[in-house]
């Protein structure tokens, strides 16, 4: 499917920037559920995976927590507007993240992100990294917002 | 009609809550210590001890009032009056 968000909205909620933007496409967003899903194509194109691992291609977790942690903005600039209009700066606090499957070349990553608690100055989301319905990675992410 | 709570246990449970957040001992929490200033919490870490304390209690605390949460004794006041 389709993404329902254009790489420039991404990019415009987004504070990162190429080569360090790691959600490809958004997939759902369902404000009244305070949920967004989005997604990251791995493909052989990554150059972190030329050396991680030689021979065995693996998404690090390290960035399977970025890509979620940036879902997350995506998913604050959608529910605090206001705020994210601003253009402030997101700060990961915490992560509490367990890994169970890895992520590998051709895996379609979907990001799945749900606010447990978003404030001006902070927030908590739970996340879900998932391939093929199957969980790569879950956990929740704390984050800081400065302007 | 008012609920028959254990303040006292309550307090103590918060304390520890608060005391493993913020990764003080818990000789140092006084109800008075600032957050911020004394005991280097910030407005991160108010938002976890928030969400720890509303999944023990099953409680919600008004978004308006996490702001003003500024040391132990204002976690203990929010809690205690809305178990009320």
């Amino acid at each position: 499917m389709a993404s329902i968000w254009t790489i420039e909205q991404i990019e415009n909620a987004l504070p990162q920037r190429r080569p360090f933007i790691f959600i490809d496409g958004v997939d759902a967003i369902d404000i009244e559920n305070a949920r967004v899903v989005c997604y990251k194509n791995v493909t052989m194109n990554e150059n972190f995976l030329q050396g991680h691992f030689p021979n065995n291609p693996v998404m690090p977790g390290v960035l399977i927590t970025e890509a979620l942690a940036q879902a997350g903005i995506i998913l604050y600039a959608v529910l605090k507007p206001e705020v994210a209009a601003k253009k402030p700066i997101y700060y990961l606090g915490k992560s509490e993240i367990r890994f169970t499957n890895p992520v590998l070349v051709g895996d379609k990553l979907m990001l799945d992100v749900t606010a447990e608690k978003l404030m001006p100055s902070a927030g908590i989301v739970s996340v879900k990294a998932l391939v093929d319905n199957k969980t790569a990675a879950h956990g929740k992410i704390y984050f800081g917002i400065k302007n | 009609m008012s609920k028959n709570i254990d303040t006292e246990k309550i307090k103590a449970e918060i304390k520890q809550i608060v005391a493993e957040i913020a990764e003080v001992e818990l000789d140092e929490l006084t109800p008075e210590a600032t957050f911020t200033e004394d005991l280097g919490v910030d407005s991160m870490m108010a938002l976890e001890i928030v969400a720890s304390i509303e999944k023990k209690y099953k409680i919600s605390v008004p978004e308006e009032e996490i702001p003003t949460i500024r040391s132990l004794q204002n976690v203990y006041d929010i809690v205690l009056k809305i178990l009320g």
